[in-house]
């Protein structure tokens, strides 16, 4: 019993089973979580250390290096890279795709623990996240406010971070530049040396002042009392009162030696939201979470929080990359429905029945929620390559259901009941349906054998494609032959003069026919011609493919721009904050597009998050632009990024600035990074200028950054050890004396509503910021007397790189190019290659590398080379087999190169570049176009076979499949057009993968009509005439018959 | 007048007999692909079992008088090639038809 006659016989079961999908993959449709791609976020681990006090070279010698021989170790690991900032030191670690984090994570902190034994003592234990510091933060939040502003930091942190620190994927959430709470102890030194006093010995007795101690029971009478002292300060106005001695009688008191103050901690890092105060809030998530889920529920959070916040405390949304996700994909859903539309209307177009339509359009819906159900099964995510793999397959998904029924009505035509007729013409032809359809797998399959990052976004593709044809197929073979028993009528004979539709298309359809086969016999007379020209074609073709540019992932309209610029190093912040205050009224004088401002520069004074997700420096500005929604405005985000780097370019003070337009994800890069690799700081980094200079000459060459800051100036104290030595003192001593100082002592804190808050003592401002001020630093000896720091040693001014960038445990230090806009990533390259093949006198332990998203572009094409080559062979395999022919499957695939002329000529009109979902769009093609071919070829042979002659063979076979070809052909060019015309967010994501399939199935359908009969005649000239000879040959028993002579004659 | 006549003839001759017909310009016939049977006086039985593992193959063809003489002469040639196949033709009147 055959699927089919089941099918027929039993319309309700059959119904049934098809309801019963439909039902599981809606339910599966609406638990699908939503995403821009699918998960490919690199498994990153990084490990953050912080070391106080300790200057980038210090970090990097006793925490970096010693965590990185530990790290090196650790199983999968593809590539480690860190920086050694002032006080901190950041390792990322990046996996192997396949590798499972949290056995990774376990492994990390084996490793850090054993490393624990050798790095310094005093150092914090280090912390593992699962993120990439590269990544930009999902939601950045600009948190205003007015008087709730000195309290902002505790507020947001008591009432938003511990709740969003729970929500699930969150890796961290950071509050930039809001201000903290500190009491200051600034010291006079000339009173304490007057009073004979050192700051250590005020700090260690603000320390013992600031104590509650119990001091056990005391039992009196019936009762037993605990006895406490109770010293810790309630407010912090009785620091001041603290008695430190007695001098000739009077009381000491703290205050006669030191200003305290009870204030916010003098902030570094400052933060401007359209020139109001306020702090900037950003919230990552963990390397695997799901960004629209982990923001949804965030964001959520912060709503239910806000009710309970100051009402004077206002959040801004500064970027929101699931906000950007969620209005794309919605976009990309909108697509689909016209896709589905579009087909349906041509369908109808093509059959002329509502009901024959009706039947067809049926196997759409139930082929794509296959493939959710397929989705959701492997939990995957609703994202642009699922939905646009989708886009594609529906122009295919209803072929088969139209050979099924075109067959069915065919007997329905000629009489037969419509379920004799579903039955005998669905067994005709229910063979050849599921061979065209292994055709089409044959090409897809091979892109879910795809690795690395290219091949997570074609798996799915390759997977969804295979599965909803599958599944049409299947559709077509048992529903579609019900629903025909179950739906179509016996056909009267009608009247043809009757207007209807039906006929109006029949009698168009029937001219185009006529056009056609008077077309193909006149290429049948004039195959050279034809087939050379048609080469030429293909041949100009590739000469005009030089003139596409290349890219690697079409950059996003987010709403968003990230501008970072640099100063003369060394410069004071208050300068800085001057130039970005006139940056930002020229902005937003010029600019009105702009909603939001966030200015941020200065450098904290403990490293922290914000400042590894941003370079941070009191010479470095970085701003984050908003801007209007993308329909509210004309331009789009890059040409205002032009503009910002043309504002840029007025202003002499800013040496080096980047305008970024994206964020959130990894893939926002699109720069070739130089790698220089060497461990001499001033070698690299001369080198590194003179390439940098260079780059400068490279047309379209823009945005060169240095990856290394210029040098910071930095004082140093050189200690004389002869001199230590006659005072007895060691570098440690004077060094943590100066730290007390000038940083500051802080050994205690005052705890007021169960917060603490750190105890400053320091020397006030004014003694500790002239050269002589220092020098001057009275320092107790071992005699207990007092010694000037200048007689200990000098202070000398040194430079210092501010951060020590190292890959595979080498230092290392990029510059990095960003192609100007309109020129391709690749031609940068080469340029870049070049100059670095010329450049002379490179040091020998020097080495240089190309890298950065070029290398990524490189890795990917190079992998679809490899899918090209796989699909072209495994397509010839199947041809092959079906036709059982060696030349079939090449006349056939005839068809691709020009189906790439098609993607070229599309690409160079539309002025697309080619980058990597342009390339899929064209790989795609492979399969799509040989269908043509295959529907051509099968006819003529069947023709041939019939014993008709080759060009009358050729010419009715084209002539009768003409519609069918038109009509696959047009479904599966009209399912994209949605897709190419698309102007909404994240539009420019997909918009290549339109045009390149539009574009070679256009060219490759006109072309594929015209050379494969051409090819075929061509090459199949003498085969059957030989064929007859050899059978002669063969049966000797007839040979002396002639037909002439023998058979009778007519009548 | 027109004549029946009924070929029976092991498988393996089948391409041959659609040959002769095919040079024979006979274009009708009714072909019955698989049939048992056994020959009169030495045929071997052809039954498809795995005693008499071959099987026959039988065509009928209605054609004009003049036309038998061509096809028993060919069939008897084709005959001739191989005794073991085994090939037969008969010969039958048609006394009316649609």
């Amino acid at each position: 019993m055959s699927i089919y006659n089941t099918a027929v016989n039993k319309p309700i079961s059959t119904l049934m089973v098809f309801l019963a999908i439909m039902v599981l993959g809606i339910a599966s449709y609406i638990q699908l979580p939503v995403d821009q791609y699918p998960k490919m976020d690199p498994p990153y681990i990084t490990v953050m250390a912080t070391y106080p006090g300790a200057n980038a070279a210090d970090i990097e010698e006793n925490v970096t290096k010693i965590l990185e021989d530990q790290l090196n170790s650790v199983d999968d690991l593809k590539e480690m890279t860190s920086t050694s900032y002032d006080n901190l030191s950041v390792i990322s670690l990046e996996f192997e795709w396949e590798v499972n984090l949290d056995e990774a994570s376990n492994d990390v902190r084996d490793a850090v623990d054993k490393s624990m034994s050798k790095l310094p003592d005093d150092i914090d234990r280090p912390t593992i996240m699962r993120f990439n510091t590269s990544m930009m933060p999902i939601l950045i939040y600009a948190v205003t406010a007015e008087e709730s502003y000195p309290g902002i930091d505790k507020i947001l942190d008591d009432k938003l971070i511990t709740r969003l620190n729970r929500v699930d994927g969150v890796a961290s959430v950071i509050v930039a530049g809001a201000p903290e709470r500190v009491v200051y102890v600034d010291l006079d030194p000339n009173k304490l040396d007057a009073y004979n006093l050192t700051l250590e010995q005020i700090g260690n007795k603000i320390l013992a002042e600031n104590k509650d101690i119990s001091s056990g029971n005391v039992k009196m009478g019936d009762m037993d009392y605990t006895l406490r002292v109770e010293g810790e300060f309630e407010e912090s106005d009785q620091i001041k009162n603290i008695v430190l001695g007695t001098q000739n009688n009077k009381i000491i008191y703290l205050r006669d030696v030191a200003n305290i103050r009870d204030t916010l901690k003098d902030i570094t890092l400052e933060q401007s939201i359209n020139r109001g105060k306020g702090g900037v809030l950003m919230v990552t998530k963990q390397t695997d979470a799901n960004a629209v889920a982990v923001a949804k529920q965030a964001k959520q959070e912060i709503e239910k929080t806000m009710k309970e916040l100051p009402s004077d405390i206002k959040f801004q949304i500064i970027s929101d990359n699931s906000d950007f996700i969620i209005k794309s994909i919605n976009n990309l859903q909108d697509s689909l429905m016209y896709a589905l539309i579009f087909v349906v209307l041509i369908v109808f177009l093509f059959l002329g029945r509502w009901r024959a339509t009706f039947i067809i359009a049926l196997t759409i819906p139930i082929s794509l929620i296959v493939a959710f159900i397929y989705l959701f099964a492997t939990g995957e995510s609703l994202n642009i390559i699922s939905l646009s793999s989708l886009s594609i397959a529906i122009g295919m998904v209803v072929d088969d259901a139209i050979v099924v029924l075109e067959n069915i009505t065919k007997h329905i035509d000629r009489g037969s009941r419509p379920r004799e007729a579903a039955k005998y013409g669905t067994n005709e032809v229910w063979l050849s349906v599921i061979v065209t359809t292994l055709v089409t797998v044959a090409v897809f399959f091979p892109l879910t054998l795809v690795s690395g990052m290219t091949g997570i976004l074609f798996k799915q593709l390759g997977w969804i494609v295979c599965i909803t044809v599958c599944t049409s197929t299947v559709t077509a073979i048992s529903l579609t032959p019900m629903l025909c028993s179950q739906l179509m009528k016996i056909q009267e004979k009608t009247d043809s003069n009757k207007f209807s539709f039906y006929n109006f298309v029949s009698r168009m359809l029937e001219k185009l026919d006529n056009v056609y086969e008077r077309l193909i016999r006149w290429v049948l007379v004039h195959k050279t011609v034809t087939i050379l020209s048609m080469f030429a074609l293909f041949f100009a073709s590739l000469f005009l493919f030089k003139m596409v540019k290349t890219d690697f992932m079409p950059q996003n309209d987010q709403n968003y721009l990230n501008v970072y610029a640099k100063m003369q190093s060394g410069q004071r912040v208050e300068v800085t904050k001057q130039v970005a205050l006139d940056i930002d009224s020229v902005i937003r004088n010029s600019i009105p597009e702009i909603t939001l401002i966030n200015l941020s520069y200065g450098s904290e004074e403990e490293a922290s998050f914000a400042s590894m997700m941003n370079s941070t420096g009191n010479n470095i500005l970085n701003m984050r632009l908003r801007t209007v929604d993308l329909k509210d405005r004309k331009r789009s985000v890059f040409e205002i990024a032009d503009q910002v780097r043309g504002i840029l370019k007025q202003f002499p003070d800013i040496l080096q600035y980047t305008v970024t337009t994206s964020s959130g994800g990894s893939m926002g890069g699109n720069t070739v990074d130089i790698e220089i690799m060497g461990h001499d700081f001033n070698t690299t980094t001369n080198l590194a200028h003179t390439i940098a200079t260079q780059a400068r000459t490279i047309p379209g060459a823009e945005d060169i950054k240095i990856s290394r800051d210029e040098d910071k100036s930095e004082l140093r104290v050189i200690l004389d050890q002869n001199k230590l030595a006659r005072h007895g003192l060691t570098t440690s001593e004077v060094g943590s004396y100066l730290r007390n100082r000038i940083y500051g002592y802080r050994n205690s804190k005052f705890k007021e509503n169960g917060e603490e808050y750190d105890i400053i003592v320091r020397f006030d401002e004014k003694y500790r910021s002239t050269l002589s001020e220092i020098e001057n630093i009275i320092i107790v000896d071992a005699k207990g007397q007092k010694v000037r720091l200048k007689e200990l040693g000098e202070i000398e001014e040194f430079f210092s790189p501010p951060n020590i960038e190292r890959k595979s445990k080498q230092r290392i230090l990029k510059v990095s190019i960003t192609p100007a806009a309109g020129i391709a990533l690749g031609d940068i390259a080469t340029a870049a290659q070049s100059m670095l093949d010329k450049l002379e006198d490179v040091p020998q332990d020097v080495s240089l590398y190309i890298g950065g998203s070029y290398e990524d572009q490189q890795e990917s094409f190079g992998s679809l080379i490899m899918l090209l080559l796989l699909s072209l062979m495994l397509v010839y395999i199947v041809m092959a087999a079906q036709f059982e022919s060696f030349k079939m499957p090449f006349i056939i695939m005839l068809a691709i190169p020009f189906a790439f002329t098609g993607v070229i000529l599309a690409l160079l009109l539309t002025n697309t570049t080619m980058s990597i979902v342009a390339a899929l769009g064209a790989i795609m093609l492979v399969g799509i176009v040989t269908k043509n071919g295959i529907v051509l070829i099968d006819f003529i042979n069947l023709m041939r076979e019939r014993g008709i002659r080759l060009y009358d063979a050729i010419a009715q076979a084209c002539r009768s499949r003409l519609r069918p070809v038109l009509m696959t052909s047009l479904t599966t060019i009209l399912g994209m057009v949605p897709m190419a015309l698309s102007v909404g967010e994240g539009s420019e994501t997909w918009r290549p993968m339109g045009i390149a399939v539009i574009g070679g199935m256009i060219f490759s359908t006109i072309i594929t009509m015209i050379i494969v009969p051409a090819v075929y005649a061509a090459m199949d000239k003498s085969g059957s005439r030989d064929k007859q000879k050899n059978l002669r040959k063969q049966f000797k028993f007839m040979s002396d018959f002639d037909a002439e002579r023998d058979l009778p004659k007519k009548k | 007048m027109k004549k029946a006549v009924f070929i029976t003839y092991n498988q393996a001759l089948t391409e041959r007999v659609a040959y002769i017909l095919d040079q024979l310009q006979i274009r009708g016939f009714t072909q019955w692909p698989l049939v048992n049977g056994a020959g009169t006086i030495d045929g071997e039985p052809r039954m498809g079992t795995h005693t008499w593992p071959e099987m026959n193959s039988a065509t009928l063809t209605i054609v004009e008088e003049e036309m038998v003489p061509l096809i028993l002469k060919y069939v008897k040639n084709l005959d001739e090639v191989n005794k073991e196949n085994g090939i037969r033709a008969f010969v039958w009147d048609i006394t009316g038809m649609y």
